[in-house]
């Protein structure tokens, strides 16, 4: 699943693979139009819903934060 | 130490454009001279201001209630400079008339086409090729004012409301910068808008084709429709719906794929995985429709064929 993850940042946003910070929209890594990208492309692969109260800056803090949301999707 | 006669900027909006705009002007304020402030009338989840402002010293004022807003501009008494980049909020005609305010506002569309709200939409619903961006003055007439200058993007065959409203916003800030100087100097040559007769408005509560489409209609149409609604999780429209054996169903999510090859393994790979009965080809019920039913009570997929051998996956939640 992290392999997955990964590959879908690496897509749209490759800095993300390297940031080891804790806010990459702030320190601008990452912006609101690669946030939909990449939650457009989770869904398709992991054939999940992310509901727009998980569109949050805590959940895209990071390459971790996003592997944990698809996982704690993917248990419920 | 160029001449302005502005002594204020004040920046209002929200989201990317607002954020690369802000830093711009903060990093030209020490050739003019005038002050900066910031004014944050609609909170975005992923908001960079409050930092940009944090980090430079400039003032940072929320202000989400309209009329506290008009009363708090209308106070100004500096020459004052507002920039608009990506805000939603209305001036009113007696701030817009007040002789020490100028108003400059970003529209997302090439005006006087496509005036109002959420005009990526309707530029991609409309099955336009091109659209662009425009800096105008603002006057008592919602995106009436003179144009300062416009920029021009073509409109791919794929693309959806967020990536043109992405690529606008790119195109906004490049032309922000290039007549920044005539702006402040009061030197802009602008051009006036004429507007054909019944000119349309686009408002924030209308949205493309009511959200609705029949499975029956051409595939292609469905696309673009799905397309000019997208914004992904932002909530600017509810997601579309449409009709499946007579009953209502929201669409989750769709994605143009590769032709029938993909969608035959696909199905495969589905029935192999979950062990679902996928459903016989419903041409009876709904023509040209390929739909795998996984589950008739909750969510599914349809299939719809497009040209060029793609297929227009489809996911539905039943209501």
């Amino acid at each position: 699943m992290e392999e997955k993850v990964l590959e879908i940042l690496e897509e749209h946003c490759e800095e993300a693979l390297d940031y080891d910070g804790d806010s990459m929209m702030e320190d601008g890594i990452i912006d609101s139009f690669a946030v939909i990208q990449v939650v457009s492309d989770l869904e398709e692969v992991f054939d999940i819903e992310i509901d727009a109260k998980y569109v949050i800056e805590e959940n895209f803090c990071n390459k971790e934060a996003i592997i944990e949301l698809v996982r704690k999707l993917l248990e419920e | 130490m160029q001449h302005t006669a502005f002594e204020k900027i004040i920046v209002i909006g929200y989201g990317k454009i607002t954020g690369d705009i802000l830093e711009y002007i903060i990093n030209r304020q020490k050739e003019y001279g005038f002050s900066v402030a910031f004014i944050e009338h609609e909170v975005h989840p992923f908001g960079v201001t409050e930092k940009i402002c944090r980090e430079n010293g400039v003032p940072f004022t929320r202000i989400e209630e309209k009329q506290k807003l008009a009363a708090y501009l209308c106070a100004e008494s500096e020459k004052t400079l507002i920039v608009s980049a990506s805000n939603n909020f209305l001036f009113p005609k007696e701030l817009v008339e007040k002789e020490n305010i100028t108003i400059i506002n970003f529209h997302n569309a090439l005006l006087p086409g496509y005036p109002g709200r959420n005009a990526p939409s309707w530029v991609i619903f409309a099955g336009e090729k091109e659209s662009g961006i425009t800096w105008h003055y603002v006057t008592a007439g919602i995106d009436a004012g003179n144009i300062i200058i416009q920029k021009r993007c073509e409109i791919g065959a794929d693309t959806k409301a967020f990536e043109l409203a992405g690529k606008l916003m790119e195109l906004a800030f490049e032309a922000f910068a290039e007549c920044f100087d005539d702006v402040v100097r009061e030197q802009a040559r602008t051009k006036v808008q004429h507007f054909d007769t019944g000119r349309r408005m686009y408002r924030s509560y209308e949205v493309p084709a009511d959200g609705f489409f029949e499975l029956t209609e051409e595939p292609a149409y469905i696309y673009r429709l799905l397309r000019s609604m997208d914004y992904g999780k932002n909530g600017i429209f509810p997601p579309a719906q449409t009709e499946i054996r007579g009953k209502r169903a929201e669409i989750l999510r769709y994605r143009k794929t590769a032709g029938e090859a993909a969608l035959l393994a696909e199905r495969t790979k589905r029935e192999e995985e979950r062990g679902n009965e996928i459903a016989e080809k419903e041409a009876g019920s709904v023509e040209n429709a390929v739909s795998v039913s996984e589950n008739e009570n909750t969510e599914g997929f349809v299939y719809l064929p497009l040209a060029e051998n793609r297929v227009l996956k489809i996911k539905y939640r039943m209501l």
